[in-house]
């Protein structure tokens, strides 16, 4: 069983169950099926640069390499800000419980890019939690699956369904601009508003 | 400039409340990864790929080779067929991407269908495959739908997985989004955008590019103002039971 993600909150740790839901749950899927001129299924593979390898699926790794071209182990190198400050890892957020204090505005969540969803479920008491998500209460607190450099944003919120949801995104560099700031450079009978958020027909 | 370095900088012909259209700025808002590896001398690391196995050298080849699978064992003690000696670690650089047949062969002329499946994995339709052509930059403006939706109902109904930030680029743009950020602002609601004729259909940012329902979301301080077009492509809901 996975380990479960925990929530501290009003002193209380909440283990919570995480179940991701994607698009595909909701509207179903598209594949691309590709066919020779006899009918025969193809697959995608990559031609090599001497132009006769075929390397398919998994044959192809991602190295690190020293200025000179010598192999590294990634583990070994550092990573470092911009102003060439070691930047520390942040461990994972399962290691630990996850205090959930900061509240943030409808405003602040909508700037971020929400990459995931997840569906939450807990065999503890919900209650106390709830009734703050039900106010619209959106809590936002770091939230790392493995551990690395940069926690992403995770946000705990109740959806308009009255589910419980763990968004996780990034948050944007969205600015303010001002005039100066310039950056260079049919109508038909409306159709039924059920049609225009219909998003099982994309 | 509206910010050093602009990436992504696209263009966007939208049409406000009134029915008046302007070609304007669409800027990437993704923020740049600000970390650097070094090496253990404070140089710049670099990333390459390498080849791990090709077609010649994988299971179907040397079952093919050695006359059945229960053959491979021993040509793999007496010869290392398995491995290409020349090639495997080569690096890669100018590489491309090739379809190939069930026997490995490249195929020059394909023909493609959607296979559009139910959360479940089975089949609902089989149409040839169209590439979704961009339609957020073309002769019809993104039109405001008229349907508003206060953000404090509609920011949980949706999963916002993408935005855009819409720029002026001259004065008289400036007026025009500023004045809708403004408008937007004061109705505290984001404005379902659409593309097409009719302007209910999804927005095609790219060719072949997903399809998003296209949000407006307005802010103002001061003189300043913050257009943002939020793109979603799925509802904030749980999965119907069974889905998989």
């Amino acid at each position: 069983m996975a380990k479960p993600l925990v929530l501290s909150f009003g002193g209380v740790e909440i283990p919570l169950g995480l179940e991701k839901v994607e698009r595909s749950d909701l509207y179903g899927f598209v594949e691309i099926e590709t066919l020779d001129e006899q009918g025969r299924k193809c697959s995608l593979a990559t031609l090599a640069d001497d132009g006769r390898s075929l390397i398919g699926s998994g044959g192809i790794s991602l190295v690190t390499l020293s200025p000179e071209g010598n192999w590294l182990q990634k583990k070994a190198c550092i990573p470092t800000d911009n102003q060439g400050k070691k930047v520390e890892m942040v461990p994972s957020s399962y290691a630990a419980p996850v205090p959930l204090s900061e509240v943030v505005s409808i405003e602040e969540y909508l700037s971020h890019d929400i990459r995931a969803v997840y569906q939450i479920s807990s065999e503890a008491d919900l209650g106390g939690l709830m009734a703050e998500l039900k106010k619209g209460t959106i809590y936002r607190f770091p939230y790392s699956f493995r551990g690395g450099l940069e926690p992403d944003a995770g946000f705990l919120l109740l959806a308009s369904d009255g589910t419980a949801f763990m968004a996780v995104g990034s948050p944007t560099k969205l600015e303010f601009v001002g005039f100066e700031q310039s950056a260079g450079i049919a109508d038909e009978e409306s159709g039924e508003e059920e049609d225009l958020l219909d998003f099982g027909m994309m | 400039m509206l910010r050093e370095g602009i990436e992504q900088m696209g263009t966007i012909n939208i049409a406000n409340d009134k029915g008046r259209d302007a070609v304007v700025g669409s800027v990437s808002v993704l923020k740049p990864v600000k970390v650097r590896w070094l090496d253990e001398q404070g140089r710049q690391i670099q990333s390459g790929r390498v080849m791990k196995a090709h077609q010649a050298h994988e299971l179907t080849a040397l079952e093919a080779a050695a006359g059945g699978r229960d053959k491979i064992a021993q040509t793999l003690i007496d010869a290392d067929p398995e491995i290409d000696m020349e090639n495997f670690g080569a690096m890669l650089k100018e590489s491309s991407r090739v379809y190939v047949n069930p026997e490995g062969k490249i195929v020059r002329k394909v023909r493609q269908f959607e296979v559009i499946r139910n959360p479940d994995g089975t089949e609902r339709e089989r149409r040839p495959r169209k590439i979704a052509q961009p339609n957020s930059d073309t002769e019809t403006p993104l039109k405001w739908t008229g349907k508003l939706m206060k953000k404090k109902e509609v920011y949980n109904k949706f999963v916002f997985a993408k935005k855009r930030q819409i720029v002026h680029v001259n004065g008289l743009t400036y007026d025009f989004l500023y004045g809708m950020a403004k408008d937007l602002e004061k109705s505290e609601s984001l404005m379902l955008l659409g593309a097409g004729a009719k302007g209910n259909q999804p927005l095609v940012l790219t060719r072949g590019g997903q399809q998003y329902r296209g949000f407006l979301e307005g802010r103002t301080q001061g003189e300043k103002y913050c257009l943002i077009l939020h793109l979603s492509n799925m509802e904030l809901k749980s999965a119907p039971k069974g889905a998989e």
